[in-house]
Order: C-alpha cells, then sequence, then structure tokens
C-alpha cells in the first residue's frame, strides 16, 4: 500500500494505492505511478486553479471576452461537462458566479455586489462544440470552476492510474471529492464516511465517484457561505449535506452542487444517487433520494428510514 | 560609488521599472504580428514537457501547431489531445519530410537526443527551440551551438529566466546596484518525487527513465541546474571558472546510481561562489534562486521575486507603490514587472505573480524572434556555456571533488 500526496487547488490531494501484480507488485513501480497521477493533478492545478494568476482558467477569464479560446480536448470535456450541468440543472450548477464570489470575499460593498451580479450567468459562455472553443458574449463575466475542477482532476489522474496497471485505488481532493478504483485489498469496496461520528452513513464505492457539498466547508470573508445560488444571485441558505455517487468524479462534485442549490432534487437530479443530511452533525435525518436501488450508500442503523 | 551616483543608479531603475512592459502587454496573451500570416510549427517531444509546450503555445494567437512527434504511440496520442488539428508522427524525419511549411519547430525530446533531434531540424532549414540542458557532453553542445550559428536561422535555447518579465524587472534593479556589493549566491531546486515514470513494458520503462541513467543523463544538475545556472550567467554577465559537487542517494533507494540529492559549488570571478543544491526527497521551498548584497537580497522563485532592503539601504520614492510581504522576520518588495503602470490603474496587488508560466515567455520570445527575424532571448552559445558548466558539474558531483572550468569550454569555435 503507498500513501502520497500533493497539494493543488488550495486543498490537500491524496491517493490510497493498493498493490497489485498488474502494477508490478512492487513499491517502487507502484510509487512512480502514484505520482505520475499526482503529476496530473498538478497540471490540473496550473490549468484550473482560480487561485492563481498564471492558470488557464485565468487565461480564459482575460481572453474569453475578446475571442474565441482555442481549447484541448481535456479542457473541452470540462466545459462540455458544465454546460451539460448547467442546462440540467436549470441554472442551479454556473460556474460562473466567480465575479460574486469575488464581491462577497472583498466584503464588496452594494454597488460592487450589485455590479458582480449583472456579471453572473452562463449564458453569456458560448461553448462551440464543433470548433472546440469558448468564449465570452460580453464583458466582465469571469468562470471559477471550484465546483467540478477537483472532480475532474481526479478522473485523470485515474485515467493515468489504470494506464499504469493500478486497478485498486481510492483517490480524494481535500476529503469532498473521492474517486474509488476497484476497491481495498481485503474486501469488495472502499467504505467512506460521509461525516464524523455516529450515525453517518457510510459510502461504499467500486469504481465510482462520490462527492459532498456542504456550505460548512468554507466560509466567505463577509461571513456567508461559499456555494452560491446563481439564479438568485445569493449564497444558498441550505444548510444540509449533500452526497453524490456517480461513475464520474467531475459530474458528482458539480451535481452535489446543484442540488445543494435546489434544496430538492429536482430534473435530472432526480436520477442520480443522493443522500442528503441535515441537523447540526447531519446525524438525525439522512434521506435517500433512491433508497435500496443501489447499494452505494450503507444505511446508518441509528437513523430512521 | 558614491551616495549621489546611487541614488541616480536607483532612480534609473525605478525609471526602467515604470516604463518596464512586456510586448505585447503583459495581462495579455501574445499575439504576432497581424500583418503575417498564421505560422505554423511543430513540437518534438510529447512527454510532461512538450505538452506543456504544447498548452502554452495554444494560448498565441496566429500559432498553429501542425504536427507533433513522439517514438511512443501513448504520448504521441496525449500530445495530439493538446492541439486541434495536429498531425502526429513517429520520427522527426517524417515530420520534416511531410510538413514542408513548418517554420519553427520545439525539441522536448530526452536531454541526449537534443543534439541530433536539433540538427536534424536545422538541416532542414528550420528555425528551433531547444529545451535546456542544450546537450550531454561537451562536444554535442559546441557542435549544435556552431549549427546553429551558420544555419542563420533563429535558434533558441530553453532558458525561461531570459525572457520571465519578473526576472528582467529584478536583473535591472540588480544591474543598477539596488543590492550594491554582491556577497552570497544561492540557489536550489526542491521536489519531492522518485523521477520514476511507468511504462507499459520492460524496454518502454527503460526508455522513459532515461534520467536515471547515468550513461545517458547529467542527473539533476543537468535537468534542473543548467536552468539555474543561466540565471547567474545572465544577471553577472560571468562564469564559473571552478566548481565542486557531491552528491548521494537519500530517500529513494531504489537501486540508482543517479543521485537524488546534490550539492555544489561554483566559483566566480571576484571569488564569488555559488551554492546550489538540489533533492527528490524533499519539498521546503521549491526553487529559487537568492543574490545577496551588502544593500539588500533578491530573492527569484520563476513566478515571483522579491527585493529584501538592508535597513541602512536608502529608501527610494517609488517604495510608496510597492506591495510587500512577509516572510518571517523579513519583508520582501514584491517586484511587479509594469508596477507604476498598475498602481497608476490602481491594480497594483493583480499584478503580483506572473499572469503566465514562465514558460509561455520564453516560447512567445522565440516566436517573435521567428516571425519579426529578431534575436532570441537566449542563443545556442549561451545554452552551450550554461550545458558546459552542468557538464562539468556532474562530473565533479561524480568525482566528488573540485573541477576547473577552462573558459575555452565557453568558445564554441
Amino acid at each position: 500500500m503507498q500513501v502520497l500526496a500533493t497539494e493543488a487547488m488550495a486543498t490537500r490531494f491524496e491517493l490510497v494505492l493498493a498493490a497489485n501484480d498488474e502494477a508490478g507488485g512492487d513499491e517502487t513501480r507502484l510509487r512512480a505511478a502514484g505520482e505520475a497521477a499526482l503529476a496530473i493533478v498538478e497540471e490540473c492545478e496550473r490549468e484550473w486553479s482560480a487561485f492563481r494568476a498564471d492558470s488557464f482558467l485565468a487565461h480564459v477569464n482575460r481572453e474569453a471576452a475578446r475571442r474565441a479560446v482555442p481549447l484541448s480536448e481535456d479542457q473541452f470535456e470540462l466545459f462540455a461537462a458544465c454546460d451539460d450541468v448547467w442546462r440540467a440543472s436549470d441554472g442551479a450548477f454556473d460556474p460562473s458566479v466567480a465575479p460574486l464570489l469575488g464581491a462577497f470575499d472583498r466584503r464588496g460593498g452594494e454597488l460592487d455586489v450589485a455590479r458582480a451580479r449583472e456579471r453572473v450567468g452562463w449564458k453569456s459562455v458560448e461553448l462551440d462544440r464543433e470548433r472546440r472553443t469558448l468564449r465570452f458574449t460580453r464583458e466582465g463575466v469571469a468562470l471559477d470552476l471550484g465546483a467540478i475542477a477537483k472532480g475532474h482532476a481526479l478522473e485523470l489522474a485515474a485515467i493515468e492510474l489504470r494506464a499504469a496497471g493500478v486497478a485498486n485505488a481510492l483517490l480524494h481532493g481535500g476529503t469532498s471529492s473521492v474517486l474509488a478504483l476497484g476497491g481495498p485489498p481485503d474486501t469488495d469496496a472502499w467504505r467512506v464516511a460521509l461525516e464524523g461520528g455516529d450515525g453517518a452513513p457510510v459510502v461504499e464505492l467500486r469504481d465510482a465517484a462520490l462527492s459532498v457539498s456542504a456550505q460548512h466547508g468554507r466560509t466567505l470573508a463577509d461571513g456567508s457561505g461559499h456555494v452560491l445560488d446563481p439564479r438568485a444571485k445569493i449564497s444558498t441558505p441550505n444548510k444540509a449535506l449533500v452526497a453524490v455517487v456517480h461513475r464520474s468524479a467531475r459530474l458528482a462534485e458539480a451535481w452535489s452542487t446543484a442540488i445543494l442549490v435546489q434544496r430538492e432534487p429536482s430534473g435530472a437530479a432526480r436520477e442520480l444517487d443522493v443522500a442528503i443530511g441535515s441537523g447540526p452533525r447531519f446525524a438525525r435525518a439522512w434521506r435517500f433520494t433512491r433508497p435500496r436501488s443501489n447499494s452505494s450508500f450503507a444505511r446508518p442503523s441509528t437513523v430512521p428510514a | 560609488m558614491t551616495p549621489v551616483d546611487r541614488r541616480n543608479l536607483l532612480v534609473h531603475g525605478a525609471s526602467t521599472a515604470a516604463a518596464f512592459a512586456l510586448a505585447p502587454e503583459i495581462l495579455r496573451a501574445a499575439s504576432l504580428e497581424r500583418t503575417n500570416a498564421p505560422i505554423d510549427v511543430a513540437v518534438i517531444g510529447c512527454g510532461r514537457q512538450g505538452r506543456a509546450i504544447l498548452g502554452e503555445l495554444a494560448k498565441i494567437e496566429g500559432v498553429r501547431v501542425a504536427g507533433v512527434v513522439d517514438v511512443l504511440d501513448s504520448r504521441l496520442k496525449s500530445g495530439q489531445r493538446r492541439v486541434q488539428g495536429a498531425e502526429g508522427f513517429a520520427s522527426a524525419k517524417e515530420l520534416l519530410d511531410k510538413l514542408k511549411n513548418v517554420s519553427a519547430v520545439f525539441v522536448a525530446t530526452p536531454s541526449h537526443t537534443h543534439k541530433d533531434v536539433a540538427l536534424e531540424c536545422l538541416d532542414a532549414g528550420k528555425a528551433v527551440y531547444c529545451e535546456a540542458p542544450l546537450a550531454t557532453t561537451l562536444d554535442d553542445a559546441r557542435v549544435l551551438a556552431r549549427a546553429a550559428r551558420k544555419s542563420g536561422k533563429p535558434f533558441a535555447t530553453g532558458m525561461y529566466g531570459r525572457s520571465n518579465p519578473i526576472y528582467g524587472l529584478a536583473r535591472s534593479f540588480f544591474r543598477s546596484g539596488s543590492i550594491r556589493d554582491v556577497a552570497t549566491l544561492r540557489a536550489q531546486y526542491h521536489k519531492k518525487n522518485s523521477w520514476r515514470t511507468p511504462g507499459s513494458n520492460p524496454d518502454e520503462e527503460a526508455a522513459l527513465n532515461w534520467a536515471l541513467d547515468p550513461k545517458l543523463s547529467l542527473g539533476l544538475v543537468g535537468e534542473f541546474g543548467a536552468q539555474q545556472f543561466d540565471v547567474f550567467h545572465w544577471f553577472l554577465g560571468a562564469y564559473p571558472t571552478a566548481v565542486r559537487g557531491f552528491g548521494s542517494v537519500q530517500l529513494h533507494k531504489d537501486g540508482r546510481v543517479v543521485p537524488d540529492t546534490v550539492v555544489c559549488e561554483l566559483t566566480f570571478p571576484d571569488d564569488r561562489r555559488l551554492l546550489w543544491e538540489a533533492t527528490l526527497a524533499n519539498s521546503f521551498e521549491s526553487q529559487y534562486e537568492l543574490f545577496c548584497g551588502s544593500m539588500g537580497a533578491i530573492k527569484l522563485a520563476w513566478t515571483a521575486g522579491w527585493l529584501f532592503k538592508e535597513a541602512d539601504a536608502p529608501t527610494q520614492g517609488w517604495e510608496v507603490y510597492a506591495n510587500r510581504q512577509q516572510f518571517h522576520d523579513e519583508q520582501g518588495i514584491t517586484l511587479i514587472a509594469d508596477a507604476t503602470k498598475l498602481a497608476a490603474q490602481n491594480k497594483l496587488k493583480e499584478g503580483i505573480g506572473l499572469p503566465n508560466p514562465p514558460l509561455y515567455y520564453a516560447l512567445a520570445d522565440f516566436l517573435k524572434a521567428v516571425t519579426e527575424n529578431g534575436t532570441v532571448a537566449c542563443s545556442a552559445d549561451e545554452g552551450m556555456r550554461a550545458a558546459a558548466v552542468a557538464i562539468l558539474a556532474n562530473q565533479a558531483i561524480q568525482l566528488g571533488a573540485s573541477v576547473a572550468i577552462d573558459p575555452a569550454v565557453f568558445k564554441s569555435e
């Protein structure tokens, strides 16, 4: 077993790699495979970090109102996923909240916040799926991919691990986005508890991803929660914790944010495996949108159905 | 130097900063002269560095990556995913035979193959950008530098410091005496990493791990030292006369002989010493260069730079605009390219840190030289000099001793 980690996107990414014959069974090769995956995570940090002036995302935010920015295949897939979830969630997921996040985070005055609100809206983002370019149809638009980029990085890292013959691994970004390859050495699935303490559900993951969204993870400088409702253009008042299991780590992450904003899964979100917890430590009430339909969420025995 | 002279120099330094602006504008992506048709370029080598080059080229308007090359199919495909419409080839020869319209080629193959690949491109009449180190033997470096000069085409060695706007600004401060008399020089490369790459079979794995083969690789001093030594060559306008080195395997005891930890001491004229160390066992403070003088210190960390003043250093008018960052007990003035202009627009904080990675500026500078028939930021001759120092430093590390550097190694003729 190898545990490797790196700092990226203002959080910690960690990989737990279980040895298997295909990966050569030796720790040196396993470590090399893990490092190649972490290098991918670091590449994603350089591309998508909202905290770096030299990221590709910063380049997009500077250039896309002036010209159509060409995208690589991976970059295009990420923006296409943003576009898809924005449509399917009726705008509850919308990476164009960046100006408003910025205004709240610098404790902007009324005018500042009002101006930022005007700049929010994915409808001003034009993704040309044929030419594989992205452009903004107006000045002032800016994107923050904080609600999808960690999952994207995990997905690309997993591809790297598979290519190196690693079949069993658990990857996470800041503990809120998790991706499982296979299972640990002695059991079928990786078991991940949604919260500390008794009563929290345990998610069993095998070749699947989990993402958790809640307001309590981070607070902006003005005291509001960091998950914004792009439609109401306020910090979402929902105090619940939402967990989504999906084959895709980036879609799990985007949907967990979207459902937190929606409050109740609606539209396409009803097809997902979702757990919603509420209460001070989320121990008192959990709801499962598809109870017994999937073994991913193990219902805690202390919680009434 | 009298205080008056010094003040004049610093004022000159400040006005240099005020006038300093990357053309095109620093906050905008580069674009080639609009009068020129888009130029076709190619990238040879689609490993991590090649892919990084492809990523940065995609940001520059007026450039079309027409072809990419790699001997490994998986890497070739990975390179092609980075750009739209690039044709893939298994060798430089195939690319050069087929894509006659390519004007410039970026060489990002393993270091020991740079000479052969770059010579092939020069023979085909292409402008060449070659990653550092230029070569891994003195002969190869010299042969390539000569060929580059004879070709009459732009040839750039990928030394990022020379194109980096923050380094350019720092150098103007340094050369105008802002830290006064240089006393010590220091640099490091720290990254916790085994330096191994997994492959799908033993042959592929051996090819991918060339950097751990002592017959092919200069080790850390070649892959990172040459890049950092060049910064000191450029700032000081001088080259070392001797190098002492030590190396060992401190963490990755997996049978390798190429050290994962090395220390070098380079002696420059006037008995100035540069202490350079590199390790794959620790990541603390990553990569930086440090110049310490009697009136202050300049620390450069690739995407940011700082000036630390001694308490008795005179205060300059421009300092009212300056941003400062605290480092434990020290306060650093952030070096920001185009600072005065940003200050006038009340955007000084936005200028902290480069808006693009250092690699981007090296590529943009080279393409500008190609399209405008200008000079490159780092010539093949300068690349040869940095490679020569790295080659001799590697010898010193292997011997665990001091090696004299004959000035003749810095001449290609």
